[in-house]
């Protein structure tokens, strides 16, 4: 029993760190499903685009990816607003299929920019982070780069807990997500409401985006892998709490790692995708969704 | 009325038989042109069959694509079985699949039965990526097709784009499609009136799951060579969904329109095939927005012009 869990620590370790890292992937795309009822097929294209992002601001400012948030988000939650105000919202109330379809088609636009202006080589946000290993005790080694991912990623799903608890707009767009045309009884604009949540989920993204590039080695076309991830994470975690899209994606992470434990390098995410399916099967509102 | 029909099943049939005869009189380049148009169009219009008029948008076709492809490279090479019965054995497997996939994926709705489909077809990609029997990553040569003549595989590519239009042209007016529109009308309404809902999408799913199977081992006959990940890819359902938007969602004919738009704005832009995506998805998302029943749609709503009449007067 003890040497298989000796065995298993590497992976339960490392999947549970990656988890953190696939919250803060799936949180964009849960909030934007909640609150707007809309899947954004473009959400793992607006991470990628954060990674380029950030990679331009580094040719810049060599500094480490970390501080290119600053950057990155804000133009993130601009890019996000825009989407939304300008697209998504003049389609709004007309069925579930036309703001799939358009989210699908920005998907692409957005895959051949990046190839058109960064070429397909692949990419990756260099820091002394990436390869360093921090010893637990002396028998567990961890990537530092993982750790950060965690750190970053439950710090930026706590703010937005608090953003979501105490702020007038963090209400306002509970009441909007909750119910709409009570909402627009009480004055306020849900339009709007649902522009500034778009532009809080591109952060997020962008936040994302960096982790990602720090972590991985990313190209014009990885944005649908993520986009995978961030849905598993969304299914998983179930709609309408920030702590179950974390857990959501704990539980993805574990899946992905314990997969290539067992059956090799190839099937990490094969055995993703068939939690993912499990789940879609049998409790598509997720495992911790409320109500 | 009647005038006007018997003219239009005329001009229907100069259009087929000049398209029969081109090899004739064409240039290699315009035969290529109307292979690939073929092609496109019945794949396209399979899709539609299922996001137009069954109300499932699935983004997992490629799955069906790769088993076809994979089916006729198999057989046909490890086997020596005939071309032809490869392909149709592509059909068969791919109906067989969507018949197994079709318990779970039919539980999903909306957006849950778009990335569930999807996320099968990625499943499929890494199994195949990861199977020796199929070669890996390396993927299948599929050498038997190199001895077809250019003709043959043109014929052959013809005759599944024909099929496709008669497919969903007679699925429309059988009951099955009066089933799907009184679904798509009012489905809760349909159902108390003895639809059964559940049968109807079943049954187009798994004829557009045969049909796209069979298409994709003509294509692999053109394409030669088979690897996982471009044959389990999102591109083959990414240019579906933009020809069958663009063309118009829920006619016969978008698909035809948006196919030959596709076909040119591809051979036109061929060498920059980023760009000729940029184009399509900026074109598919002002559709949406300005004209969503695309173009043939639209025109249809102004001028009450149909070639092929899904009704029956």
């Amino acid at each position: 029993m003890l040497s298989i869990l000796n065995e298993l620590k590497v992976p339960i370790t490392n999947g549970l760190l990656l988890g953190g890292l696939y919250g803060i992937i799936g949180i964009g795309m849960s909030m934007i499903f909640g609150i707007v009822r809309l899947v954004n097929l473009a959400h793992g294209d607006l991470i990628i685009l954060a990674s380029y992002l950030s990679l331009v601001a580094m040719t810049f400012f060599p500094v480490n990816p970390l501080f290119t948030l600053i950057v990155v988000i804000p133009v993130m939650c601009i890019i996000g607003f825009i989407i939304q105000y300008c697209l998504l919202n003049r389609i709004l109330g007309k069925g579930m299929n036309p703001p799939l379809l358009i989210a699908f088609g920005l998907s692409i636009i957005l895959q051949n920019l990046l190839l058109l202006i960064f070429t397909p080589d692949a990419r990756t946000l260099l820091t002394s982070i990436s390869v360093k290993t921090i010893p637990l005790g002396n028998f567990l080694n961890i990537p530092l780069v993982y750790l950060v991912d965690f750190i970053v990623a439950l710090v930026s799903i706590a703010l937005l807990s608090r953003f979501f608890n105490r702020t007038y707009m963090g209400k306002a767009i509970r009441a909007a997500s909750d119910d709409e045309g009570a909402a627009q009884l009480m004055g306020i604009n849900t339009k709007t409401i649902y522009a500034f949540a778009m532009a809080l989920a591109s952060g997020t993204a962008g936040i994302a985006g960096i982790l990602v590039g720090m972590t991985f080695t990313f190209y014009p076309h990885t944005g649908p892998e993520y986009l995978i991830i961030a849905f598993g994470v969304v299914i998983i975690g179930g709609l309408g709490s920030l702590l179950g899209t974390f857990l959501g994606g704990l539980i993805l992470g574990l899946a992905q790692l314990l997969g290539a434990h067992f059956l090799g390098p190839g099937f990490q995410l094969l055995s993703g995708y068939l939690i993912l399916l499990i789940v879609l099967t049998f409790k598509p509102t997720g495992l911790f969704a409320k109500g | 009325m009647e005038f006007l029909r018997s003219r239009r099943l005329y001009g229907i049939i100069l259009v087929v038989l000049g398209l029969v005869s081109l090899p004739y009189w064409a240039s290699r380049y315009w035969i290529l042109v109307i292979l690939l148009f073929s092609l496109n169009l019945a794949l396209s219009q399979m899709w539609n069959l299922l996001a137009g008029y069954s109300g499932l948008i699935s983004l997992g076709q490629q799955a069906f694509i790769g088993l076809g492809g994979y089916t006729l490279g198999v057989f046909s090479i490890y086997y020596g079985l005939p071309i032809s019965l490869s392909i149709l054995i592509g059909g068969i497997i791919s109906v067989l699949f969507a018949l197994m996939i079709s318990a779970p994926i039919f539980r999903m709705r909306g957006v849950y039965f778009a990335i569930g489909t999807w996320t099968v077809a990625e499943v499929l990609r890494i199994l195949f990526s990861n199977w020796k029997y199929v070669g890996y990553g390396m993927g299948l040569f599929i050498k038997p097709a190199y001895k077809l003549s250019f003709n043959t595989i043109y014929y052959a590519a013809l005759a599944v784009g024909i099929a496709s239009v008669m497919v969903v042209y007679f699925i429309l007016r059988s009951k099955l499609g009066l089933g799907l529109m009184a679904i798509r009308d009012e489905e809760t309404a349909s159902e108390t009136l003895g639809v059964d809902i559940f049968r109807c999408k079943l049954n187009c799913f798994l004829i557009s799951a045969g049909m796209t199977g069979i298409v994709s081992g003509v294509l692999y006959l053109h394409n030669i060579f088979i690897q996982p990940y471009s044959a389990f890819g999102i591109d083959w359902t990414v240019r579906l969904v933009f020809i069958t938007i663009i063309g118009g969602i829920g006619t016969i004919e978008g698909p035809i329109v948006g196919s030959f738009l596709y076909v040119l704005l591809h051979q036109w832009l061929s060498e920059y095939p980023s760009v000729s995506l940029l184009i399509l998805g900026a074109i598919a998302i002002s559709v949406i927005l300005v004209a969503p029943k695309g173009i043939m749609g639209t025109i249809q709503e102004k001028l009450g012009f149909e070639i092929l009449s899904p009704r029956r007067k």
